[in-house]
This record gives C-alpha cells, structure tokens and sequence, in this order.
C-alpha cells in the first residue's frame, strides 16, 4: 500500500529523517515507535506532503508521490488524524466532518457523515456545537470521524492516545477496529508502547531519524532488550 | 557649496535623524509604529511656538524633544498592552490623532500652520552645522544602543520577548525607554524642520511622513543603523535623484518601494552579504 | 430629530465601511497581510464604474464592469506581490501593498486627471426620501441596503455551502485544510475576488454620493480598514461589520458633537485607541 524508499526528509536542510525504508501492508495496522523526536511525525508528515523530502521516494499504490502537493494526496485515499487534533476549531462538530469530506461528492459525502455518527453516536449528539468547546476524547473521536470522512484507504494517526483517559483510548480504539474490518490501512505513531504493541501487526521503531528495527509486533515483543533500549517500557 | 545645496543636506541630515529615531523602535526593539510623524510634528510645533515667542532656537530645540519624549512615553504604556498588528494599529491612530486635533486648533495656526518662525541667527551654514551635528549624536547612540548591553536586550525583545522576559530582562522597561528616546529624537528631527522650513502645515505631519519613515528603515534595512542612513539619503534625495522622471515620481516611488519588498526585503544593509555570497567560492 | 439624523447617516457610513473594508478581512483571515492595497481597488471600481455609466448611460453595466476590473486587479495583486511574500515579515507585505497603493493612486492621476471624474446623471444626487418629518438621503438608503444585502449573501454562503465552509477551515488551518482536498490557492483566489467585488460596489455608491470620484478617494477607507479588521478581532466577518457600525456611529456623532475640535478620522482615531486599550485584541473573539 506505501512504501518509504531511502527516504529523507527535513526542514530548512536539516534531516529529520534519513534514508527510511518501510513497507506498510494493505489492510495491516503498523505501528511507528521510538522516542521524542525520533522522525515519526515527521514521517507522516512528509507522507502528508507538509516536510519536504530530502531524497528517495514514497510510494502509494505503486504511484510515486514524493512530490504530489498535499490536495492531491487527499483525493489518493490518504487521510490524517494529525497529533493534538487540529480540529478547525471556530467550527461546528458537522462541519468539521463536512470539511473532512469535502474531496467526496455531496450524496457519497452524506453518506459517509451518517457511518461516522452512527460509528461515535457522541458526535451525533454535539453536531451543532463548536468544535474548539468538545472535551479531549470528543475531539478526538471527531477527528479520527473527519479523517474517515474522506473515505481514505491509508489512515495515519498521530498519537492517538495522547492526553486522553484510558476510558477514552478504548473507545477510540474500538472504533478503529471496526472500521479495520472493511480493509483499512493504517499507520499509527504513538508513544503508549504497550498500547500500540497490542494492537499493531507490525512495528516500525525509530530512533534519531533512522529505523533501528522492525517485525511483526510479538517479534519485537520477544526481543525486549533492543526494543527496552530504544524505547523504554511505559 | 550654494544655498540650494546648503539646503538639501540638512533636510537629508533631518529625515537621517528622523529615521534611525524610527529604527530605535522598530528595529532595535521590534515594535512597529505607523505614526512616527506625530512625534516630529509635535517636536516642529513646540520648537515653532517657542520660536515665535522669543526663545532662542538652540533652547526651543531639547524642550520639543522632552515633550515629544514625554508623548512617547505615553505611546510606550500602550504598547505594553496591545502588541504587534494591534501596536501598529495604535501608532497609526495616533498619529491621525496628532493630525486632525492640530488641524482644528486655533491656537496653533489650524489648516494654516505656523509662517514666519525667526530664524535661529547661525546663518545657513550654521543651521547645516546644527543638522549634522544631531546627525552624527543620533547615530552615535543608534549604534552605542545597538552594541551595548542595552541594544541586546532590544534586539531580544524583537526576536522572542516571552524568552526575553525567562531571561529576567524587563521588556516593559525596554520598550519604554526605546519608545521615549526614539520619539525624542523624531522631536529633535521636528524641531530642526521647523527651523529649516520656517512654515509649517499639519498636512505635512500625516499618515504619508510616517509611511516615508517606514519605507526608509525598511528600504534601507530594518535594525541596521548604516542601512537605514542610507535609506533616508536615497528616499529624500530621491525626488532630486529622478527630477527627470518629472509626473511620475510618484509611481515610480510606489513601483521601487514593491520592487525592494520583492527582491531584496532585507533591504539596502542586505546587500553586501548577497555580493559576498556571489563573489565568495560556491 | 439632529441624533436621529446623525444615527442614520453614522449607519450608512458604517455599512458602507464594513462592504469596503470586508476584503481587507477575508485576506487578513486567510493570510495575516495587512492588505492596505484594497483601498486602490475601491477606488479603481470607482473611476471604472462612472466611467463606463458616464459613456453608456446604464448604472448596471457601469457596476458590472467596475466589479470585474476590480476583481482582475485584486486577483493579480495577490499573484504578482503577495504570493512570494507570504513567508517574511509582516511589514515585507505591508510595505509592499503601501508600494501598490502608492503606484495605483498616481495611475490613476495619470490616467483620469488630478481633478478625477464626475457622475454626469446622477440619479441619487441631492434626492430625498420623506417620511414625515424625516427626510433621509437616498443615497444612504441605498448604501446600508447595498452593504447589508452583500453581507447577508456572504454570511449565507459562509455558514451554508460547502465551498463557504472549506473556506473557513482554511482560514482556521490552512495546511489541514488541503490535507482533507481544500485547494488553498483557489480559496485565496476567491477571497481576493469576493473582496474586491464588495470594494468596486462601495466605490461606485461613495461616487454617487459625492457625485465625483478623484484618484485618492480611497484614503476614506485606507486606515479605516485596518483599523477596522483590528478592532473586529483579526479576521473575524462579524466582528469587522460591527467595528464598521461603530466607527460610523462613532464618527458621526464625533462630529456633530466635537467637529469644532477634531476632525473626522480624529475622531475614529479616538474611538480606535479607546477600544483598543479596553479590549487589547479586539472586539471580535480572538484566535489563537
């Protein structure tokens, strides 16, 4: 589904990240671990098109994208849960998702608002409320909704669980696995290891800008002592 | 040297004085102000008034500072409540401010101004002397301020001012006292007009002298002492410079102030760094 | 019945501030530039507007063709200036869009003449609309309807199209916006266009009222504007139409009540610092 081919990417000449290597199978859900400031977001930015890429290729469905602007990414099938939310916050629940579908036409759009407010029937409730007035875990659920809205075939989720209530995580993470049944990909950056180890098929863990290792999450499981130093046990 | 080219140097030499008292604010403190001609018009009417009274220009001249000091000292407290776009808004009303309540005074001469300000006795020559005398105290403490301790706590406030203040230097005492000494030195700058022109408007005050201190300061290159020089010396001399444009000066004014924010926004002191880039080995 | 006279003609001031001005706020929305260039355009609308009625006779034609130079003109404002600039300092694009004004202004000298352009039939000068005691100038009628009904078009499509939403998540976040397929520089495009249309219209009836149009009528509204989108809390459409109603309100009763003291933009400037130092960042809600 994507592919990272010696990729490097920064800003201002600076490296962020540099010559990644990673395949994200269609339909898996693969984790990206790794400490503070370790090239994570920075890689998904980049697959948003928002980090400019400093050499290699990224790839979606076999289609080199490295330098498609972010609007065409969109209309691909790639959508962003971005880390803190980012809601448009002057903006009601409705249309936060209204913004989320906008690539869709206006019925298949409709549609698509009905399957997210019957996946967070919260959200349902809070339509015409201000989106910046939401508690964390609703403004989360609305923005993992307005991500799903576009109808997207690659979901990548910046910290999912950050400032939120276990109570809250679970839900949220409920919900994506029930839309994982209709064959979603997705990448996930999160900094609850044990979290993200619970859920993921595969795991990425970066450090510095590099990938340090990588397997299906009970290989990285076993191996603790690699993964402990990298990452530490939260 | 003839009296027209007498004349010409001390209106550079004012609007030199003028505009680095702009760049104490601007770009050693970061605090943009739209109103600047205010102060200059404020130290033009005291020292005019005083003038007229009787008082010898040489001691009109400090008392239109002090009190255009003193305003800006007033326009200092503002700026510590509103800040950027907000500040720039505020100078900018101010200096309507300054405009319409002149206009309407009658005491101060109205729509007519003041005509006939004695002349301050030095003669021609002496009156140059005078300019560039301020000139070269002005720049003086332009780059004293920008070397020494205090200009860095400017400059720090200009570059991140919540840091500035983790750091314990008191930006509310920087900006007022960048607010105070750059609008004295706007008011030195009046006061020497009044006595170079011996008439004075309102209308000349406006909204278009605040922009044209602006335009020099950034043409010239924000924060740098020599580059603003330079840019009051082009801008003033400018109408001089393209006599022959003639009808169109204007256009050509609005074309090259467009022109420098496009290609050279660092202005005339980003120059010599772009040559050595060029001439330096790649 | 003198407040009631002053009340009416401080609202049609404001009206016709908040439709000249709401340009000045869609781009300061969209891209924090003080856009003090859209003055130009109001008066570009102006010059074209009675133009083209003064050589065909028809108001409707005249507004259309005014509406369009301004659109053409605010749209290439944005591409051959702003678009570079974007990522400097603000008083890059400040100065730069003073540069324009400067340019424009002294075009528009060159081409129509110091004296400017006067409304050959106009069908508004010195007309009265009675209602008993009262005898309002229809001109005013027509600028508070002209402002209000614009106003009403743009807050509709705002809040209830697609497109008028996408638009306000843009202004809210612009990179995410076009993460969810919102074509960032169409939406500038539009915001330039809708704004100028709003700057030519105001043009046109401010010609009408003084029945002349000279090439620096648009300093009526030039720092008016800015002072304008500040008060109304950066960017913010409702919050610019109510700053526009109270600076009219402000300045007209300023002058009748003060005018042997200080003149017209005096008055607004008072009004501006007032607010200003009780609300620091504006009437409007503040963005953060």
């Amino acid at each position: 589904m994507l592919e990272l081919q010696d990729f490097s990417c920064g800003y201002g000449g600076t490296a962020a990240v540099e010559s990644l290597n990673c395949t994200f199978a269609a339909g898996a859900l693969t984790a990206l671990l790794g400490p503070n400031g370790a090239g994570k977001t920075s890689t998904l930015m980049a697959v948003m098109g928002h980090v400019a890429p400093m050499g290699g290729r990224i790839l979606f469905e076999g289609r080199d994208i490295t330098n498609r602007p972010p609007v065409d990414r969109s209309k691909i099938g790639i959508a962003v849960v971005p880390e803190g939310r980012q809601l448009f916050g002057d903006l009601t629940v409705e249309e936060n998702l209204i913004v989320g579908g906008y690539s869709l036409p206006v019925a298949a759009a409709r549609a698509e608002q009905e399957q997210v407010y019957s996946l967070f029937p919260r959200l349902a409730e809070r339509r015409a409320q201000i989106s910046g007035s939401l508690s964390g875990g609703e403004q989360q659920m609305l923005a993992i909704g307005r991500a799903l809205m576009a109808k997207p075939k690659l979901l990548l989720i910046d910290e999912l669980s950050l400032g939120l209530m276990p109570k809250m995580v679970d839900v949220c993470i409920e919900a994506l696995t029930r839309v994982r049944q209709n064959g979603l990909t997705i990448v996930l950056v999160e900094q609850n290891t044990s979290r993200a180890l619970s859920i993921a098929d595969h795991v990425y863990v970066l450090a510095s800008g590099r990938c340090v290792m990588h397997g299906s999450s009970a290989e990285v499981k076993d191996n603790t002592e690699i993964f402990e130093a990298y990452v530490g046990i939260h | 040297m003839t009296g027209y080219h007498l004349s010409l140097i001390s209106l550079t030499g004012i609007m030199i004085v003028f505009a680095v008292s702009l760049n104490m604010i601007m770009g050693l403190c970061g605090q943009v102000s739209l109103g600047h001609a205010a102060f200059y018009g404020v130290g033009a009417y005291v020292t005019a008034m005083m003038s007229a009274g009787g008082v010898p220009t040489l001691y009109a001249l400090p008392v239109g500072m002090l009190i255009a000091g003193l305003m800006g000292l007033i326009v200092g407290f503002a700026s510590l409540r509103v800040r950027d776009d907000f500040l720039a808004i505020t100078t900018l009303a101010v200096g309507f401010l300054f405009v319409g309540v002149v206009r309407k005074s009658r005491a101060l001469g109205g729509e007519f101004g003041i005509s006939g300000i004695p002349e301050s006795g030095l003669g021609p020559a002496g009156d140059a002397f005078l300019v560039a005398f301020c000139v070269v105290l002005t720049v003086a403490l332009s780059v004293y301020l920008s070397r020494n301790w205090t200009g860095l706590a400017f400059r720090s406030i200009s570059a991140n001012e919540e840091a500035a203040q983790t750091l314990g230097i008191n930006s509310a005492h920087y900006k007022l006292l960048a607010f105070c000494i750059g609008c004295a030195l706007a008011g030195l700058a009046g006061g020497l007009y009044a006595n170079y022109a011996r008439f004075i408007v309102p209308g000349t005050f406006g909204f278009s002298l605040s922009i044209t201190a602006a335009a020099m300061v950034v043409i010239g290159g924000i924060g740098s002492t020599a580059g603003v020089v330079a840019g009051a010396v082009l801008l003033t001399l400018f109408p001089e410079i393209f006599r022959f444009l003639g009808d169109y000066r204007m256009l050509v004014y609005g074309a090259l102030l467009v022109g420098v924010m496009l290609f050279q926004p660092k202005g005339l002191a980003g120059i010599p760094s772009m040559v050595r880039r060029w001439a330096g080995p790649r | 019945m003198y407040y009631v006279d002053l009340l009416i003609s401080g609202v049609a001031f404001g009206c016709l501030y908040a439709m000249a001005t709401m340009g000045l706020t869609l781009v300061y929305g969209l891209l924090r530039i003080l856009h003090i260039a859209h003055a130009a355009l109001f008066t570009l609308g102006a010059f074209v507007g009675v133009w083209v009625f003064n050589a065909s006779g028809s108001l409707i034609v005249g507004l259309i063709v005014a509406i369009l130079a301004a659109v053409v003109m605010g749209c290439l404002i944005y591409r051959l200036i702003y678009e570079s600039i974007l990522s400097q300092p603000p008083y890059v694009p400040l100065l730069a869009s003073l540069g324009v004004l400067i340019f424009l202004q002294d075009g528009f000298r060159i081409v129509f003449g110091e004296e400017g352009l006067t409304v050959r039939h106009n069908p508004f000068y010195m007309a009265n609309f009675t209602i008993g005691a009262f005898s309002i100038n229809v001109i005013y009628i027509v600028m508070a309807g002209g402002a209000l009904i614009s106003m009403a078009v743009l807050a509709f499509f705002a809040n209830y199209s697609r497109h008028g939403i996408a638009w306000r998540a843009t202004v809210s976040r612009p990179l995410l916006a076009a993460n969810f397929g919102v074509n960032v520089i169409q939406v500038r495009y539009a915001a330039f266009a809708a704004g100028s249309a709003l700057a030519a219209i105001a043009g046109v009836l401010v010609a009408l009222m003084n029945n002349l149009v000279e090439p620096h009528s648009g300093e009526l509204i030039s720092y008016k504007g800015l002072a304008i989108i500040v008060l109304g809390g950066l960017g913010n459409m409702q919050g610019a139409f109510i700053a526009s109603l109270v600076l009219g309100i402000a300045e007209s009763f300023g002058i009748g009540l003060a005018g042997r003291y200080v003149d017209r933009d005096a008055i607004a400037a008072v009004a501006l610092i007032a607010t200003l130092m009780i609300f620091p960042n504006g009437i409007g809600r503040a963005r953060t």
